[in-house]
């Protein structure tokens, strides 16, 4: 291996063995008979450290600020429910394709509007979220079927324990962490940086910009309609106003950006950090909670807009590198 | 049928454009989108709500008073915090202003709960009757104002020197950054100025929409639609926006269906965006 | 150049309108196999333009161009790169929170096609070629502007490509800078590689180009040796006494 290159599979020595043993820690920790309060909780974080890296596989790298990505988790969490309410599906597979859905739905979305730049795009993928959701409203009463069902929502059969859903969502998030990994690492990965720094000299250097933007945008789509799945599973029954809600948008983002956008663990620190947080706040502070959250956004922005994880990594980079 | 329906979609469309200038100039000239412009209006409202409920002062007396508490409000805004993201990237000053919506929107709602409120003045069933319309005096009245509003604006912007200064700043940020202190106050006025108009027009909204705390959001959202039909930073496309929009609102809800009149609304919004970013005009910010 | 030699790169009625700006109006000219074009003219005057449509930035509005006898008016940027054409802009872009290695590493693999593995090895090629190769780890927003200049003709190397656009590759340089990068672009010609370089420093762009063009107002207004081009009466008068430097 030459200097200054980084194999795919290289990795400090020490850090594989600490993350593969964190991964077996929390694989085993519900043989200690946990609550099914502390299993739900961490089954939460799971969710929110892959939605918040999804938001991160697209946003984070290639700078491309998305504000609808609850859309993709919306009609996973539709698909998933029609297929297994109606169409009697099994779970692993409804969920697979819901991903595939989502990618449907991304891929001519993304198309036209990955071409817009800042704050265009941003308002355009959040029209289109409001969009669907007001498709998943009205859809039956304007064309006259029973399909969606509007504002009554569909119920999903009953899911297994509080267990089966802490593996699942632990599953998820690995697969994620693990994709961002090697996205990181791949040509794929250069591509998204040099996008994100410069995207007119990428593209003058070779970079099929439209195509890889497009690509993250569509990986980013799949998992977190898989995800949309699994919640809808979880939760039993789902609205277009609960799974389309702008506040799950708003939450990958808070939890990206607090950790630090384009790293590897800022959706692990941030997601982490955010839910455990919320929990104790919301319970203290029902009333005042947005409140606290909000003045907590602003700080962040104002003092360490690169969040957490990113902060770190910019001050090594600026000390060294001479 | 068809032309009351117009009318009041061109009714509705004019306090549309009056909501959304401000909106406009404020991206226009700092290039910040502001998540929280629908606090702004909720802020008037009030406004003149407490005004009237509490000094018995009528809602369009009650202008000066959300004029100015909200251009304070705004540069002050703008002055300690927005003022440290605008040159930061673009998701900074989204993320900051939509901070500062969950605040302001939570805030509201913690001192004035949730309740649904409306001003009922004396004249605000009374209508005028005319070539088989019905067209309320309230709305008309409103009507005029957004008009006013957004001439001014236009006048003040084109013709003063303050103005002049704002459009420098917009056409060159680069200089102005230069320019050190002075950007700054121009940027401090300009939000002040964005966020008196908002206010305004939310007292002018006050005496026919309902109010409440959460209200802003949906009207932040048909600032988008507004301001992206008109062209981003186009003051006058901001009068055209919201005339199309109210127009178009109206048609879709008399003659098909009102629900799928706000999923028009988005859908419309997001071909704009892919076709002509830069609004009908195309005299639009384009980044 | 012999007369009856193929061009690599030619521009046939190339015509741009920005709005009812004419940018360029009915440009013809030729680029032939291993000569440096020099392209002159006082600010405005459609270079940088020109470059931007060759290199697919912009379509012409009328006209076309061709590589190696291709049409390749309308295609996109990267698809230009990855045929042979590259171009180095008048504000540099770096990666800036890429290293130098990682910057030269993108057009290595994406320009030139090539697996990463394999684009590493070229981009170790080309950092020692522009000398560099000391600088490779550095964060390339940390690294002076001569240097700057210098990654991004690497960049451009790295694509494997035939035909490099310099865009004032040379402004903000000290004399002894720019004969380096002079010797630079000598070396990079004898490797085969065509050139077409835009600066507004006279006596370089005089010292190094075997033919030079000119432009004023779109228009291409003189076409010879430089020799020819320092009496020619039109570039005199289009410069307004501008000296030659």
């Amino acid at each position: 291996m030459m200097q200054g290159q980084k194999s795919i599979f290289s990795l400090p020595g020490k850090s594989v063995f600490l993350v593969a043993g964190i991964l077996l820690i929390l694989a085993i920790f519900p043989a200690f008979h946990l609550s099914g309060y502390t299993l739900r909780l961490m089954s939460m974080i799971f969710m929110w450290i892959a939605l918040a890296s999804c938001w991160n596989v697209m946003s984070g790298y290639t700078g491309y600020i998305d504000f609808g990505p609850v859309v993709y988790f919306g009609i996973g969490a539709y698909s998933t429910a029609l297929l297994m309410s109606r169409g009697g599906m099994p779970f692993f597979l409804s969920i697979v394709i819901s991903g595939v859905v989502a990618v449907l739905f991304a891929i001519p979305v993304g198309l036209p509007t990955l071409r817009l730049r800042g704050a265009y795009f941003a308002i355009a993928t959040f029209a289109f979220a409001e969009a669907m959701k007001q498709v998943a409203l009205e859809w039956d009463r304007v064309v006259g079927v029973h399909f969606l069902e509007g504002s009554h929502g569909i119920t999903l059969p009953i899911g297994p324990s509080h267990q089966f859903f802490y593996y699942t969502f632990l599953v998820i998030m690995t697969v994620l962490f693990l994709t961002s990994y090697l996205i990181e690492r791949s040509r794929m990965g250069y591509a998204l940086k040099a996008i994100h720094e410069a995207e007119d000299a990428a593209e003058l250097s070779g970079v099929n910009t439209l195509k890889i933007k497009v690509s993250a945008y569509a990986i980013s789509a799949f998992f977190t309609g898989i995800i949309g799945g699994v919640d809808a599973y979880w939760l039993t029954y789902i609205t277009p106003n609960d799974v389309f809600s702008i506040h799950i948008t708003i939450q990958m983002v808070i939890m990206c950006l607090l950790g630090g956008m384009g790293t590897l663990l800022g959706p692990v620190v941030g997601a982490s950090f955010l839910t455990l947080v919320s929990e104790p706040l919301w319970a203290k502070f029902p009333y005042d909670y947005l409140i606290i959250i909000g003045v907590i956004i602003v700080v962040v922005i104002v003092a360490m807009p690169r969040g957490i994880v990113g902060t770190l990594m910019e001050r090594k980079r600026r000390g060294g590198g001479t | 049928m068809i032309a009351q329906s117009i009318i009041t979609g061109l009714l509705l469309g004019g306090i549309y454009a009056a909501y959304s200038a401000g909106f406009s100039l404020i991206f226009g000239v700092m290039g910040v989108v502001n998540i929280a412009h629908g606090e702004l209006v909720m802020l008037g409202a009030f406004t003149s709500y407490w005004l009237y409920t509490l000094g018995h002062i009528d809602p369009f007396l009650s202008i000066p008073f959300s004029a100015v508490s909200l251009f304070i409000l705004g540069y002050m805004i703008q002055r300690f915090i927005i003022n440290r993201v605008v040159d930061a990237p673009p998701i900074m000053s989204y993320i900051c202003t939509f901070g500062i919506h969950l605040i302001i929107a939570n805030l509201a709602l913690r001192f004035w709960t949730a309740d649904y409120r409306s001003i009922t003045t004396p004249y605000c069933g009374s209508n005028l009757e005319c070539a088989g319309m019905v067209l309320p005096y309230a709305r008309l009245a409103t009507f005029g104002m957004a008009i006013l509003m957004i001439g001014g604006l236009y006048f003040l912007l084109t013709k003063t020197d303050i103005g002049r200064a704002i459009q420098a700043t917009a056409q060159d940020r680069e200089m102005a950054r230069l320019m050190g202190v002075k950007a700054n106050h121009v940027y401090a006025i300009t939000f002040g100025l964005g966020a008196a108009i908002t206010g305004v027009s939310g007292s002018l909204v006050s005496t026919y929409f309902v109010i409440y705390p959460q209200m802003g959001l949906s009207y932040t959202v048909t600032a988008f639609c507004v301001v992206v039909l008109g062209g981003m930073g186009y003051i006058p496309g901001a009068l055209l926006g919201g005339l199309i929009l109210g127009v178009l609102e109206s048609l879709t809800a008399t003659f098909w269906d009102a629900g799928m009149s706000s999923a028009l609304t988005f859908f419309v919004l997001f071909l704009m965006l892919i076709f002509r970013p830069a609004g009908i005009m195309g005299k639009g910010v384009v980044e | 150049m012999e007369p009856n030699k193929r061009a690599i790169l030619e521009g046939r009625s190339i015509t741009k309108h920005f709005g009812a700006l004419a940018a360029l109006r009915g440009i013809d000219f030729s680029l032939y196999e291993g000569e440096i074009l020099g392209l002159i003219g006082p600010n405005g005057s459609g270079k940088t333009t020109l470059f931007n449509v060759i290199t697919g930035i912009y379509p012409p509005t009328k006209g076309s161009v061709f590589f190696e006898q291709r049409n390749i008016s309308g295609l996109k940027p990267h698809k230009i790169c990855q045929m042979g054409i590259a171009k180095t802009s008048q504000i540099v872009q770096p990666f800036t929170r890429m290293t130098v290695a990682e910057n030269v590493l993108v057009g290595a693999m994406y320009g030139g096609r090539i697996s990463q593995r394999e684009a590493w090895e070229k981009t170790y090629e080309v950092l020692e070629f522009v000398h560099l190769d000391k600088l490779m780890n550095v964060s390339s927003g940390n690294i002076s502007v001569p240097d700057r200049r210098r990654l991004e003709l690497a960049r451009a190397l790295a694509t494997s490509a035939k035909v490099i656009l310099l865009d004032e590759n040379m402004a903000g340089l000290t004399p002894n800078e720019i004969e380096e990068a002079l010797n630079l672009l000598r070396v990079i010609r004898d490797q085969g590689i065509t050139l077409m370089v835009v600066e507004h420093i006279m006596r370089a762009v005089m010292g190094i180009s075997d033919r030079m063009i000119v432009f004023d107002y779109g228009e291409k207004i003189a076409e010879g040796t430089p020799g020819e081009i320092a009496e020619n009466p039109r570039v005199i008068e289009a410069y307004l006494g501008e000296k030659y430097a």
